[in-house]
């Protein structure tokens, strides 16, 4: 696991375009476009509880070392 | 009874000379008469009986993972055939048909997995059946706007859950959608427990986001009187269960507080009576308390849908053939009020 304080680490992401896109609950709460990248982050952002695979897969796409 | 009433049909071994259709296995099956095959083929004499009754209305009872395992268009062309005239299903099993009608997928998987590996997949298991989150996520999306665009069309009026299966079967195109199947044919889906499913945990996110002005209504109790009053119209009805729980209970008890009581049963089920619970309830049990008529043609197959099923299915169609065409008492009632 990659402890990056990323979307795909925030607890309120969902995956959407596993890895590079996550939906946010936050974000459509809030009336905002939900959809954003795994690597983006904002000043909302909680640690998830229960890691995940999509920030080292979406780092991985990002470098190419798929 | 006298002893030879008791010997009166001596078991006929099963016979395979050769290639066998369904049809002709399930006669195999009668001939034999004994243990799960002796009431599988009942099954399919009763689904044929139910079918050919012209005043028999047919209630199709869908719960567990009857869609994710692959039997979604074989009950949509059920119901584009007029084989089944309501439905009363799980909210799940209609989620995972309008999951695969906006363009998602079940996947064949395995039980024998690591799990803790597929949460960090974002992966769902369903036994051996897979289904990525995202395409839970983006059924999401879009039933959150078919939610705020159903409120807004009905002014914030609730909606039984027959309305509410129909609004979202006018919103999809898939032609093998049980739901979109369902709205082009006028045969009403019942959902009494839509809540206990995605449908209900979406409606969280539809009804908290900023700004939204239109939130979706559904009231389970305007149901009661829809189903009571078709059971209590037709002149007969029949009950076909996939598994049991909620939608089975809802359409035995719209057959009892219609005082009708059930002419035709057939439950498919692998639970058991022992519990009390009403999935694994004998039929018999069921006649207690005038649920089903006693001289009711009935048959429990105790076995798994996805194997049980399509057989029945198979079995009626081949009796009846590619041209056989069915008006169910529930289209001949709306024609005559058209009139």
């Amino acid at each position: 696991m990659i402890d990056e304080e990323c979307c795909g680490n925030c607890d309120s992401h969902n995956s959407y375009h596993y890895p590079t896109k996550v939906f946010c609950s936050t974000r459509y709460d809030k009336d905002q476009d939900p959809i954003v990248d795994t690597l983006w982050r904002c000043d909302d952002y909680n640690k998830v509880s229960q890691p995940c695979y999509c920030v080292r897969e979406a780092l991985n796409v990002k470098n190419g070392t798929e | 009874m006298e002893r030879k009433d008791y010997l009166k049909e001596p078991v006929e071994h099963i016979k395979i000379d050769g290639a066998l259709t369904v049809d002709e296995l399930m006669g195999q099956f009668k001939n034999s008469g004994s243990l799960g095959a002796g009431r599988l083929a009942a099954a399919c004499d009763i689904y044929e009986k139910m079918i050919k009754d012209k005043d028999c209305t047919l209630f199709l009872a869908l719960s567990g993972a009857v869609v994710p395992a692959g039997m979604r268009a074989l009950v949509a062309d059920l119901v584009r055939n007029h084989l089944v005239d309501v439905i009363v299903s799980t909210g799940a099993c209609m989620v995972h048909d309008a999951i695969e009608a906006v363009g998602g997928h079940h996947y064949k998987g395995g039980w024998v997995v690591d799990d803790a590996e597929l949460y960090r997949y974002h992966l769902f298991r369903i036994y051996d059946i897979l289904v990525p989150e995202e395409d839970f996520v983006k059924l999401d999306l879009i039933l959150s706007e078919m939610y705020a665009d159903i409120a807004k069309q009905h002014k914030g009026k609730p909606l039984a859950s027959d309305e509410f299966a129909f609004e979202i079967g006018k919103r999809l195109t898939d032609k093998n959608s049980i739901l979109c199947a369902a709205y082009e044919e006028g045969v009403p889906i019942f959902s009494p427990s839509a809540r206990d499913s995605e449908f209900g945990f979406i409606h969280w996110l539809h009804a908290s986001q900023k700004n939204q002005q239109n939130v979706l209504q559904l009231d389970a109790f305007k149901d009661v009187p829809t189903i009571c009053g078709i059971c209590s119209r037709s002149p007969k009805n029949a009950m076909l269960v996939l598994g049991g729980g909620v939608p089975r209970n809802t359409i035995q008890s719209a057959a009892l507080a219609s005082k009708k009581g059930l002419d035709y049963a057939i439950v498919i089920t692998l639970d058991r009576p022992e519990t009390g619970g009403l999935s694994g309830s004998t039929l018999e049990e069921t006649v207690s308390w005038g649920k089903m008529k006693g001289k009711a043609d009935h048959a429990m197959v105790i076995g798994e849908a996805l194997m049980v099923f399509p057989f029945v299915v198979a079995s009626a169609k081949e009796r009846l053939g590619i041209d056989f065409k069915r008006e169910s008492f529930l289209q001949r009632e709306k024609r005559s009020i058209q009139k």
